[in-house]
């Protein structure tokens, strides 16, 4: 899924290891999530998203609208 | 599978133990066997005794599964898990019919689960390597 992550942790200035660690998940979780690679279940979205302080509309793309994009 | 969070260190310090066990009570039932020659109940326990510790094993990987939060992690393990059962269905399908036709030799069915085993740590470390080369970086 299309998403935002790479652009948000450049801003923070924050490498994917110190998401992982505020995710408590694993460098490579969070590597597959912003390349695309494995879609987060809905807790994993919503923690994502509560770490960035946005919403997960703010970061995912509806995959039903990538293409209005 | 890098040993850095709990549920892996607690996969490591359960299986370790139960792969020591089952080595130990290998070599042992083995030993038992050839100086008693031991018959009946006695030779059918001594016989179950090494599957006793892989069967431990087993549960352990079900418990690494149940207790892993990370869910990336969880997701590529179970992957590749079935793909590892695919393979083995696979394998022992093919061989079992060639056998049947006495093309091959007869394939000891407790050699499932290190066929198994290797058939998922195989796919295990090809997904390991597709995810580094992934890239993506720091």
């Amino acid at each position: 899924m299309k998403n935002r992550l790479r652009v948000l942790r450049a801003e923070r200035a924050w490498s994917q290891q110190d998401l992982a660690e505020r995710l408590e998940v694993s460098r490579q979780s969070v590597n597959a999530v912003e390349t695309g690679r494995y879609d987060p279940s809905l807790p994993l979205a919503f923690k994502i998203a509560d770490v960035f302080d946005l919403t997960i509309e703010d970061i995912f793309t509806n995959p039903a609208k990538e293409n209005d994009q | 599978m890098q040993s850095n969070n709990p549920a892996q260190r607690r996969y490591i310090r359960r299986f370790v133990p139960a792969m020591v066990g089952y080595v130990v009570v290998l070599f042992g039932s083995t030993w038992v066997e050839r100086v008693y020659h031991p018959e009946g109940a006695a030779l059918f326990l001594l016989s179950l005794l090494p599957a006793l510790p892989l069967l431990a094993v087993l549960v352990v990987m079900g418990l690494y599964l149940a207790e892993e939060r990370d869910e990336f992690i969880r997701n590529r393990l179970i992957t590749a898990m079935i793909a590892g059962i695919g393979i083995t269905l696979a394998v022992t399908t093919v061989w079992g019919f060639l056998e049947g036709s006495e093309m091959v030799p007869h394939f000891p069915t407790f050699l499932a689960f290190p066929l198994w085993c290797g058939s998922f740590g195989v796919v295990q470390c090809a997904l390991n390597l597709r995810d580094r080369m992934g890239g993506g970086g720091a």
